[in-house]
């Protein structure tokens, strides 16, 4: 599924757990891993790397890091493109202030104009973390049925334990609303109407992808999609959220947030964004 | 505190029942029409106004709605808050974040949909006054009203129709929900100007108002925005539900409205913003708008729809030439607007006029807007009339016209 797999690394304290979960992905995909860093080269670095590398990375074949100077989000993405990688790992904060938010941070920009799919931990852990429980964006867009594609296969590779997709009614309030004009038999039917339209929706696109051992909940919500999934994460304590992506976002669609960008704010839980 | 005597009470429940009861019969017999509620409401208003029950039974209807001024004035009041009311879930329906995900084309159908019909609606009576009955001095405002007042689309309306369309969900659907999102929003901006320029009893100067009022819009949409998600989880943790949201945010909505009449644009409009505000939190539930929609569209919706007939003789005041001319424009300017914004961002002909059809239904806000002005004598009866009878039309046609438009597309060879 990811063949190539990109770890941008800052030299943090997290920075070994950072490589320890990007040595875990790459045995579950089989795939070869590609260390990133933006800033000079250095004896030292490269010393502290290589002593961080031998203790998780000591059996891996195909392994590559890149050093590059320039602007740390403008490099990392184009090297992610020049190396075609599949997958972007990176670690970012769960929580942005309030500036940064507006300004941008590095890993949320990476996130925001990436071309390849990438992979947000939070916490990563140097015993690695293991996608128990994930939560997949199941709302009606046009990436939805590639989310939901890319995001089961993620959770067979990883043999995630509980897949909840989660799909929500579009102004539920002023449709129940408009609809109160019926009779009560007339609106409990609309009510069970909206309802239903979802769950089919999000089950069409389950029959037409290869049946999987996984244990699959689809859930809808009403409300908007990115505060209910953000809730949703956060109630069932999900380790992962895998959510499509909208191009070309802006500045001004963080003055006005949009649906992705209400899921920035706050991370719930780590963050799959499938491209 | 004066209070009502005896028989004012009795006069004002009278009214309010015999409202509520005619206005819920005709509001069926429109649903069985598959009509929306807001048409039979409205008529049930004529027929019990001087309209019809002046004409055939002048003594009750003398009896109930005339013979008694406090009871008179104690309706006026119900009605000014339930316009104030029904403008607040007007702005509760407007979704920002939907607008935004649906980008360019929402953004290019409103925006067509309302300059067209708002150039159409401003030249009309400026270069032709006379068919208006205008003097020189008045023609640039009422322009500017004309202009406003047929570039709002009635959102529920459209909503209604698309659901029962089953088109509510589609990408045409959502387009044109957006769009009339957006119509509401900016209309109501255009308008709110219009209103400080009548100079109705108001505290500051003419530009001071206009600053002000944008102040407080962008006030609202961003701080009073960022308030509300402050306190909105902890009304909803702490106090009780769905009391504690209901009645604070009626109280806020009433305060935002007294500001806005201080400022001497209307409460309408802080009642609005505040709606939009709420309505775009993140943390006011479904469950809560469609409870604070239901008793409003049910109990104070009628009574102001009710309430438009009453005031005014539809038979005496209707201007055959003048219904014409008003439908006329009314059709072409939101037809051709968002038909043709629809056209531009990639709909097919028979698509962006159905879209076209879609956001031509009017409703509720022209005829609050027509009030409005009649009441600052911006307009006369005839014209008001002209309006009312252009929001029915609008709105009946709107769902008919769009199964044309769409069956026509069916029976094309793919």
């Amino acid at each position: 599924m990811y063949r190539k797999l990109a770890l941008a690394i800052a030299f943090s304290p997290r920075m070994e757990a950072l490589i320890a979960e990007a040595r875990k992905l790459i045995q579950i995909f089989e795939g070869e891993l590609i260390l990133i860093h933006v800033g000079t080269k250095t004896p030292e670095l490269e010393a502290q790397l290589s002593e961080v590398l031998s203790r998780h990375c000591g059996d891996l074949q195909r392994i590559k890091t890149i050093w590059k100077e320039g602007k740390p989000t403008k490099t990392i993405l184009k090297t992610c493109e020049e190396e075609k990688v599949d997958l972007l790992v990176l670690g970012a904060l769960k929580k942005e202030g309030l500036l940064t938010y507006y300004l941008g941070s590095v890993a949320r920009k990476v996130i925001r104009k990436s071309t390849c799919s990438v992979l947000t931990l939070i916490e990563p852990k140097i015993e690695t973390t293991h996608f128990s429980k994930v939560v997949i964006n199941g709302t009606e867009l046009e990436i939805t049925p590639r989310v939901i594609a890319r995001g089961l296969k993620f959770c067979q590779a990883e043999q995630s334990s509980q897949v909840h997709i989660l799909n929500e009614i579009k102004l539920y309030g002023f449709q129940m609303a408009t609809a109160g004009e019926g009779t009560e038999a007339e609106v409990a039917n609309t009510r069970r109407k909206l309802v239903q339209e979802e769950i089919n929706y999000v089950q069409g696109i389950l029959d037409s992808l290869e049946p999987t051992n996984l244990k699959i909940n689809i859930k809808v919500t009403a409300g908007k999609w990115a505060v209910e999934l953000v809730r949703f994460c956060e109630s069932i304590e999900a380790d992962l959220l895998i959510m499509g992506d909208e191009q070309g976002l802006s500045f001004i669609d963080r003055l006005f947030p949009h649906d992705l960008e209400g899921v920035l704010e706050v991370l719930p839980c780590n963050l799959l964004i499938v491209k | 505190m004066e209070s009502l005597a005896h028989n004012d009470v009795i006069n004002l429940l009278l009214k309010l029942a015999t409202m509520l009861l005619v206005a819920r019969i005709f509001a069926e017999v429109a649903q069985k029409l598959k009509q929306p509620a807001v048409v039979g409401e409205i008529l049930a208003g004529i027929i019990l106004g001087p309209t019809v029950l002046g004409m055939i039974g002048p003594d009750f209807f003398e009896f109930l709605f005339r013979s008694n001024p406090s009871a008179n004035l104690a309706l006026d009041g119900i009605v000014q808050m339930a316009v104030i009311l029904l403008l607040f879930i007007a702005g509760l329906e407007v979704e920002l974040h939907l607008v935004w995900s649906q980008g360019k084309s929402a953004v290019s159908i409103s925006l067509l949909g309302l300059v067209v019909p708002f150039v159409f609606g401003f030249l009309t009576p400026y270069f032709f006054p006379g068919l208006f009955g205008l003097t020189e001095e008045k023609k640039m405002l009422f322009s500017l009203f004309m202009g406003t007042a047929l570039s709002i689309t009635a959102l529920p309306v459209v909503v209604r129709i698309l659901m029962d369309m089953n088109l509510f969900k589609t990408k045409m659907g959502m387009v044109i929900v957006a769009g009339a999102m957006v119509n509401d929003l900016i209309g109501w901006l255009i308008f709110s100007v219009i209103l400080s320029f009548m100079g109705k009893a108001g505290n500051l100067s003419l530009i001071n108002t206009i600053g002000i009022t944008l102040l407080f819009t962008v006030f609202m949409l961003t701080i009073g925005k960022g308030l509300l998600n402050k306190v909105l989880p902890w009304t909803n943790k702490k106090l009780a539900w769905p009391g504690g949201v209901l009645s604070l945010s009626m109280a806020f909505c009433f305060l935002a409205a007294a500001f806005t009449e201080w400022l001497g644009i209307h409460a309408i409009f802080g009642a609005f913003l505040f709606g939009v505000a709420l309505g775009d939190s993140d943390h006011l539930s479904e469950k809560a708008k469609e409870i604070i929609h239901q008793f409003i569209n049910n109990i104070f919706a009628p009574l102001f729809f009710v309430s438009i007939g009453l005031k005014i003789n539809f038979f005496t005041n209707f201007d055959l030439g003048l219904v014409l001319v008003i439908l006329v424009i009314s059709f072409a300017g939101k037809i051709i607007g968002s038909g043709y914004g629809a056209f531009r961002s990639g709909y097919t002909l028979k698509d962006a006029l159905a879209v076209g059809f879609g956001m031509n239904a009017r409703g509720a806000m022209e005829i609050i807007l027509g009030l409005i002005a009649l009441e600052n004598g911006l307009i006369n009866e005839k014209i008001f009339v002209a309006l009312v009878v252009m929001a029915l039309v609008t709105s009946m046609t709107a769902a008919p016209l769009m199964k044309w438009a769409l069956n026509k597309k069916a029976e094309e060879p793919s």
